[in-house]
């Protein structure tokens, strides 16, 4: 967990620093892919997660507290660190991210604040059962989505 | 000559007397609302189903804020712009003191107050499938809202849809109080077809309309340009809509697809209120999308 922690850390702060050193097309392509990534990690995690919750795989506690801290790890990387001013949708390729998270970063944050705070309890219930990670899967989806509903272009 | 324009005159008031005896609002069976009492513990979860804060409170509004229905969300469309009104229980801004044949008026036959007809924009085309015991608890339930004073703003609807009447012309050609999935169904899928075509008011986005803002039944839920913004709302027929049963459950609770993103748009807000409904009904709701025909 630590040490997962720590290279997640240490990725983010190597996108903030080093990698965003700039593409002449589009300066912001490596925050966006970056986001993505950890979007798709996470995604992958939720699955492990998901088909548990769903009864389509059986409770395998070392693979859902695994998955659960990855979900864990991720949320805490994610800051405006991979959201720098002008990376929005339309003016970055391949960006869904909306011009209202820099109007109002706070209350993005305070999202993702609660992001964490989900992500904290899926981490108890991965340590239970498939009901309690059932339980638990509603509320990190509300989390998502609220941030989603607010902050993303809708895809279709 | 004179008798030809007298000919003239007389098609023309025909044509006038016909169009007002076709126009005239329509309301409910006042018989069938008397003596009903509402429960508001019930009828939150019809408020829920039905989705009636997703449009009345505020764009942006989360916890407490959801409850209060000042309106004023706008919803753009080819026929003007429609503004969500107040309808908390706000006794001059509001719907407060309306009685419930009158709150059933504006949910199920869209007839307001003054019996002027209202535009579909408020879903009573699947609303009118309600149960009168539905949509008396759901009185009961608003009721018990807090009320808010902000006056409700007009819509800006431009010629000729300004004209009201022309709407009971309108609700002629499309009102439909028939259920679109007909036939022998289990108590869960009619369970389901309840949720889905009275209360979640499904179609109004995901089923394609005519030039004339009607829906077009033989594509039942089958996608449709998005009202609102550029893109379509998908096609949730069998058709392309391959989830599990228990994947749309999960959609509808957690609101992660089978890949794990997560809804986002107006879609979210339909998400947070069928995650307040007991898990069966989310799943009666996915056994009734199995039923839908597949529309390519």
């Amino acid at each position: 967990m630590k040490k997962r922690l720590i290279a997640f850390t240490t990725m983010a702060a190597l996108t903030a620093f080093g990698v965003y050193a700039q593409d002449a097309e589009d300066p912001f392509a490596d925050a966006v892919e970056t986001r993505h990534g950890l979007m798709l990690q996470m995604a992958s995690d939720l699955g492990t997660l998901g088909g548990m919750a769903k009864g389509e795989v059986a409770y395998d506690k070392a693979a859902a507290t695994k998955a659960a801290a990855n979900v864990a790890a991720i949320a805490s990387v994610i800051s405006m660190a991979q959201f720098p001013a002008g990376s929005e949708n339309g003016k970055s390729a391949d960006s869904y991210a909306l011009a209202d998270i820099w109007a109002k970063p706070d209350d993005f944050m305070a999202k993702i604040t609660d992001l964490n705070n989900a992500a904290a309890m899926m981490q108890t219930a991965a340590a239970t059962d498939a009901n309690a990670i059932k339980a638990s899967m509603a509320q990190l989806g509300g989390a998502c989505s609220a941030c989603h509903k607010a902050y993303r272009q809708p895809e279709s | 000559m004179s008798r030809l324009l007298t000919a003239l005159f007389g098609i023309v008031l025909l044509g006038i007397a016909g169009f007002i005896l076709l126009s005239a609002p329509r309301t409910v069976n006042a018989a069938a609302y008397s003596g009903l009492a509402g429960d508001a513990a019930k009828g939150e979860l019809v408020f829920w189903a039905a989705g009636c804060a997703s449009c009345h409170a505020a764009a942006d509004a989360t916890g407490a804020d959801e409850l209060v229905l000042a309106g004023g969300q706008q919803f753009p469309s080819a026929f003007g712009t429609f503004v969500a009104p107040n309808i908390s229980p706000d006794p001059m801004q509001g719907i407060g003191g309306w009685t419930l044949v009158e709150f059933a008026n504006a949910v199920t036959q869209g007839v307001g107050k003054d019996g002027e007809h209202l535009y579909p924009a408020l879903p009573y085309n699947a609303y009118n499938k309600m149960v009168p015991q539905d949509v008396a608890d759901l009185k009961a339930f608003m009721d018990g809202l807090p009320a808010s004073a902000e006056p409700s703003k007009p819509h800006q609807v431009g010629f000729p849809f300004n004209i009201r009447r022309s709407l009971g012309v309108w609700k002629l050609m499309f009102e439909k109080t028939d259920w679109v999935i007909a036939g022998d169904l289990t108590p869960e899928q009619t369970r389901g077809r309840y949720i889905a075509e009275a209360m979640a008011h499904c179609g109004e986005c995901h089923t394609p309309r005519n030039a004339l803002g009607g829906l077009q039944r033989a594509a039942w839920l089958s996608g449709a340009p998005n009202p609102d913004r550029k893109g379509r709302t998908p096609n949730i027929t069998p058709a392309k809509l391959t989830w599990s049963k228990a994947d749309v459950v999960e959609y509808l609770t957690s609101g992660f697809t089978p890949e794990f993103d997560s809804v986002g748009g107006h879609m979210a807000h339909v998400v947070e209120n069928m995650a307040r409904l007991p898990e069966s009904d989310r799943q009666a709701v996915a056994a009734y999308l199995q039923l839908v025909p597949a529309v390519e």
